[in-house]
């Protein structure tokens, strides 16, 4: 039908957004080619495309346009974050004689700063959060934002929520702006309370056609960071849709933008009143859900990397704006590599087991076997489902959180299990602050160590399949349980479906176990878990969460705790004492030195404590076993050998 | 025709013998179950079924052994003995319970604990023998003592199976008194539950009825006596659970019948790339040579043998590239002691059929008085003869000093290494320079002096540079393999590696030789 819209694109990115636009470009018979650092040199985005080249920096803007020159493209896909929003990346894609797949720099330098954005939105009648100069004598009603206008980062700002602290508030949020800033001047602001994050996703060809692909609520982010997004808005009403999305459209055809971009609104949701907050002029993150709720009369489904590619190759938009159609409801959770229940710290390490959902989208660039490393950002993927409503796809994303098992380190999976299934999330009474204060208990870990439990056992009988096969026979008696040891010691009785966990007893009924998953039968209820099982620890993911059972190391030798006496290990001349009597010393802190047998050898003490005593001077010849320090401590248990470092 | 009563069927019969099991397995009575208890030991069969692995048989020996004997006072004659899977391999087990009369030795619970013996030895199995045992039971001494197959042939048999290379190994859990104490001290490899076992010929009633000296049972054979300074046990168990972990880690250490399918070659926990930072270059600074092996080995992970017991020589095993291997490093000085523990590992290395690393730094054995009174050149020979007569291959590597004696007791180039590598900072000598010029300088300064002449401090230093020097000069790692006395320099980083080969190509069999009385010639 067409001529290919472009032979190669050059995708500026890594991680699933790579993979996804190679999907696409592969899809419409065009040429892909990754670029990668040094880290990422086998990662999966750079074995899907056709060519990669190596680059320093995915940051570095010559880099990445010599690398699309020297490899053949034509264009350049941004992706999101890294250049995707960078001005001075698309003038040099443009001015190297390539297509970047995105707006032009100047309509991205115009939305890239929040004042003149802002400027824009109201010269093109779009609503943003009213704010005048301090003494303007407009009104803008409490609670109200009092905050210095050349300000940032909090500083000079002040929630005011009645007349009367009024005068304080700018009092003191003078001060702070003055030394801060060095401008006192005062804006007043309306502050929205309770808000949901909604925005918009346009598409806008070079001939002047804007149109709009509905909203999506990304309500739920912990401190800004999205976490799960869905599309349609859950309270947005036909009124409110037909605001939003004009105020949208007006705003992108204002500026004159091209290809796919995003305004963000706040919406207040006591109100109903939705402000301009800013625009993305770039592919979301989130755009799947939007994907999965458009409906075109054809049936065809809208890929928007398909759409942003025909754009910036200058074809006409295919899609009237009456074409559309919400269909259903879809919800995005964000897999995140950080340890949610441990202060959400970042993780890294080998996933060594990693099962995606099947009855779901995954757009992810994690595979079994992966290093995670810190060096980039910690989503790992997302997992997109669609319903006929929003209840629907509610219970399909918990399935599939439930059904997604990624082991070897820990991810975010159960927490985000834990949001969705939140009366909150469900009830919708959520606003955008409600993740940095909502409390998600950690899941417990007393069923996952029960499966766990029941694999190691089920691993145990099946590793000798001869008569002495791991079943506790035991002559004319009961058959004894197979003892697991995990973090605490379980008794599981294969035969029995018996597992007893400090007393406390355990009906399991095995329904099917294999490639690591187990389906059983739990007290009466229907569990499945992925285990993975080796000698020195035991992980098992349950509805999502990571646990890791380790087995305390008791083969361990014997510690041996000094108890504060350093004696000399063998004869030999004492070269320097370092320490008085009455002084205080740390653990490892050198108390001095001996020689002997052409050895030097530091005396270190074992713990933190006081020198009670010392056996010895500089040059003396001292017997072997001869005390020439006292330590007491406070705990004396608590450090290691007091003589490491003996020879 | 009339109804079977349930002693005339078989259903009954069974019946009937489960019972007599189910009480014989209760062992002693309540009370004194409860004393054990709080002991803090564990019963016998808790410790039988900790020691097998998760969910291994136990084919039990002899169950019912005294049933309607000693008026019933003594249940499976206070004994367990029966065969079970440890760590994969299949062993005998022979536990005191010591809530049956304290675990005293009946006619019948010798004649249990010999025919356990029997089945390991006429199948090659190893025993683990898990001691809790106050002795033989005094009353009946004249029925378990002197005869042939009485108490003595336990130890007799424990010394003809060792040296039939099946594994004796014990686990001291209570008392070990008198002839009780040779089960411990026969066996290959032991451990002892500190504040809990006890070792000794003669409790403390006997040492002061017999010298008067009153005296604790832990001062006089407890673990830590044991562990630290007799050596009689080489692992010192925190509690009961503690000791049977190690009793596993002792056992996974013999050879299998099967390859190991869980045995995966891994990387050193710390980084081998490293090992070479950890030695200090100036000889003189101590260092753990602990870091060395961890560097070098699979996972880090090194079963120390007598951890506690002469610590200036670092012995156990582990693995190499997947390949098990015995590893005797220098931590120090050799001592009596620490030639004493090599050479026993050593003799286990031999029976276990294991590769052996010697790591040498090693500046001598010790000198002075106390040492050669004590006759630490006797102990320093059975360190010698162990390595000299080892029929397991063996390696040597160099990662510091190779000095005098040492160098015999450490595997030096006469004693047959398969391969001797060094390491770039290595130095060779009989004795360091500084050590050589001054003896030959005191040996001058002696004979000067006895004919009533002056040695100028000045004309002593003009003597001793030059010897300096030649040891020096001859001490280097270049002097040494341009030599041939080692077959290369290696870094140290390298070290892992070349040894992951070197034990593949000594463990590669050799084929089977019919032996022949020429060579190939042409014809």
């Amino acid at each position: 039908m067409t001529s290919v819209l472009f032979r190669t694109v050059l995708i500026a990115n890594r991680g699933e957004i790579a993979l996804r636009v190679i999907g696409t470009c592969r899809r419409l018979g065009i040429g892909t080619v990754a670029i990668f650092s040094d880290v990422d040199a086998a990662a999966p985005h750079v074995l899907a495309a056709d060519d990669a080249v190596r680059v320093e920096d995915y940051l570095d803007i010559d880099a990445v346009v010599a690398a699309a020159i020297s490899a053949g493209a034509e264009a350049v896909h941004p992706g999101y974050g890294f250049l995707s929003e960078r001005a001075a990346f698309a003038a040099a894609v443009a001015e190297a004689g390539l297509t970047l797949i995105g707006p032009s720099a100047q309509v991205m330098e115009q939305m890239g700063r929040k004042d003149a954005a802002r400027e824009i939105a109201v010269a093109a009648g779009v609503p943003v959060v009213p704010h005048y100069e301090f003494g303007a004598g407009e009104d803008v009603g409490f609670p109200m934002l009092v905050k210095a206008a050349a300000g940032g980062g909090g500083k000079g700002m002040r929630v005011v929520r009645r007349a009367e602290d009024l005068d304080e508030a700018i009092a003191a949020a003078r001060r702070e702006a003055a030394s801060a800033f060095g401008d006192d001047t005062m804006l007043l602001e309306k502050y929205v309370e309770h808000g949901r994050h909604i925005e918009v996703q346009v598409l806008a060809d070079d001939h002047g056609h804007v149109i709009h692909l509905f909203e999506r609520d990304c309500s739920t982010q912990r401190r800004h960071q999205k976490v799960i997004e869905e599309a349609p808005g859950p309270t947005v009403d036909a009124d409110l849709r037909r605001r939003l999305t004009s105020s949208a459209v007006d705003l992108a055809r204002h500026v004159g933008y091209t290809n796919a971009g995003t305004i963000e609104f706040l919406l207040d949701t006591e109100t109903g009143e939705h402000y301009f907050l800013e625009m993305n002029t770039r592919l979301q993150v989130e755009h799947p859900v939007t994907e999965a709720i458009c409906a075109t009369p054809t049936g065809a489904t809208i890929d928007l990397v398909e759409q942003q590619l025909r754009i910036a190759a200058g074809e006409p938009l295919g899609l009237e704006q009456d074409d559309l159609q919400i269909q259903g409801h879809a919800i995005e959770a964000r897999i995140y590599a950080e340890d949610a229940f441990g202060g959400f710290l970042p993780q890294a390490g080998t996933a060594d087991l990693v099962r995606w959902p099947a009855d779901a989208r995954v757009d992810s660039a994690l595979e079994s076997g992966q290093v995670v490393s810190t060096s980039y950002d910690p989503m790992l993927g997302k997992i997109i489902v669609h319903g006929p409503d929003r209840e629907s796809a509610r219970r399909a994303l918990i399935a599939a959180l439930d059904d997604t098992a990624i082991l070897g380190i820990t991810t975010n999976t159960g927490f985000l299990r834990g949001l969705l299934a939140a009366d909150e999330f469900r009830d919708l009474r959520i606003d955008t602050g409600w993740l940095d204060s909502a409390d998600i208990a950690a899941p417990d870990r007393g069923l996952p160590r029960v499966l766990g439990a029941w694999v190691v056992a089920l691993l145990a009988a099946d590793g000798h399949r001869d008569a002495f096969g791991a079943d506790g026979f035991r002559l004319g008696g009961p058959a004894v349980p197979t003892r697991v040891r995990l973090d605490e010691e379980v008794l599981v009785d294969l035969s029995a479906g018996e597992v007893s966990v400090d007393g406390a007893v355990h009906r399991v009924r095995q329904l099917s176990a294999d490639q690591h998953v187990l389906v059983a039968e739990v007290d009466g209820r229907r569990v499945t878990a992925t285990v993975h099982a080796r000698p020195s620890v035991v992980e098992v993911s349950y509805q999502g969460q990571r646990h890791v059972f380790t087995p305390p190391d008791r083969a361990a030798g014997a510690q041996v705790v000094g108890d504060g006496s350093l004696t000399a290990p063998m004869p030999g001349t004492v070269l320097e004492v370092r320490v008085e009597v009455g002084a205080q010393v740390t653990a490892g802190d050198v108390l001095g030195t001996m020689e002997a047998m052409k050895m030097e050898l530091s005396l270190t003490a074992p713990f933190d404590g006081t020198v009670e005593q010392v056996g010895a001077a500089a040059g003396d010849q001292v017997a072997m076993g001869h005390v020439l320090f006292e330590v007491a401590g406070e705990s004396p248990g608590s450090a290691g050998e007091s003589l490491s470092h003996r020879s | 025709m009339p109804e079977a009563t349930p002693s005339q069927t078989m259903t009954g019969l069974v019946a009937d013998l489960r019972e007599r099991l189910a009480t014989v397995r209760r062992g002693g009575t309540d009370s004194s179950r409860e004393r054990h208890l709080a002991r803090g030991k564990l019963l016998p069969r808790d410790r039988v079924d900790r020691l097998l692995d998760p969910g291994s048989p136990f084919l039990e020996i002899a169950p019912l052994a005294a049933t309607g004997m000693y008026d019933g006072a003594v249940p499976g004659s206070g004994i367990i003995t029966g065969i079970g899977r440890i760590e994969g391999r299949l062993c005998v087990v022979v536990a005191n319970d010591a809530t049956v009369k304290g675990g005293t030795y009946y006619p019948m619970t010798v004649k249990k604990h010999l025919r356990a013996q029997t089945i390991a030895l006429q199948n090659h199995l190893p025993c683990v023998y898990l001691v809790d045992s106050g002795g033989a039971f005094l009353p009946m001494q004249a029925e378990v003592f002197p005869d042939r197959e009485h108490f003595g042939r336990i130890f007799f048999n424990q010394a003809q199976m060792s040296a039939r290379r099946i594994p004796q190994i014990a686990a001291v859990m209570g008392s070990c008194t008198a002839g009780g104490a040779y089960v411990p001290a026969m066996s290959d490899e032991s451990v002892i539950v500190r504040d809990q076992g006890t070792i000794f010929l003669g409790g403390p009633p006997l040492v002061k009825a017999a010298t008067g000296e009153v005296v604790t049972a832990e001062d006089l054979g407890g673990g830590e006596v044991h562990a630290r300074l007799s050596g009689v046990v080489d692992h010192l168990a925190e509690d009961d659970a503690h000791a049977l972990d190690i009793v596993r880690s002792i056992v996974d250490t013999l050879p299998r019948a099967e390859a190991d399918p869980d045995r995966i070659p891994v990387e050193p926990a710390l980084d081998p790339a490293g090992v070479g930072e950890v030695v200090p270059i100036d000889g003189r600074t101590p260092y753990d040579v602990r870091e060395v092996i961890r560097r070098l080995v699979d996972g880090s992970q090194l079963h120390e043998f007598k951890a506690l017991y002469g610590d200036t020589l670092v012995c156990g095993f582990a693995h190499i590239h997947g390949h098990q291997v015995a590893i005797v490093a220098n931590n120090g000085i050799l001592f009596s002691e620490s030639a004493l523990k090599g050479t026993h590992f050593i003799e286990l290395a031999n029976q276990r059929g294991v590769p052996l690393l010697f790591l040498q730094n090693i500046a001598g054995f010790m000198v002075g008085r106390e040492y050669e009174n004590q006759g630490i050149a006797k102990h320093g020979a059975k360190l010698v003869t162990a390595v000299a007569t080892s029929v397991v291959p063996k390696l040597t590597v160099v990662i510091g000093g190779s000095f005098g004696a040492g160098n015999y007791g450490m595997c030096g180039r006469a004693y047959d290494p398969r391969f001797l590598w060094i390491w770039p900072n290595a130095r060779t000598s009989v004795m360091g320079g500084e050590q050589a010029a001054s003896v030959l300088a005191t040996v001058r300064r002696d004979g000067i002096e006895g004919r009533g002449e002056e040695w100028s401090a000045a004309d002593e230093d003009a003597f001793k540079a030059p010897i300096r020097e030649q040891f020096d000069e001859q001490g280097v790692a270049y002097y040494s393999t341009a030599r041939l006395w080692d077959d290369g320099i290696i870094e140290p980083a390298d070290t892992r590696r070349v040894l992951g080969m070197a034990l593949q190509v000594v463990n590669t069999p050799a084929p089977t030789q019919t032996p022949q009385s020429f060579g190939v010639f042409r014809m």
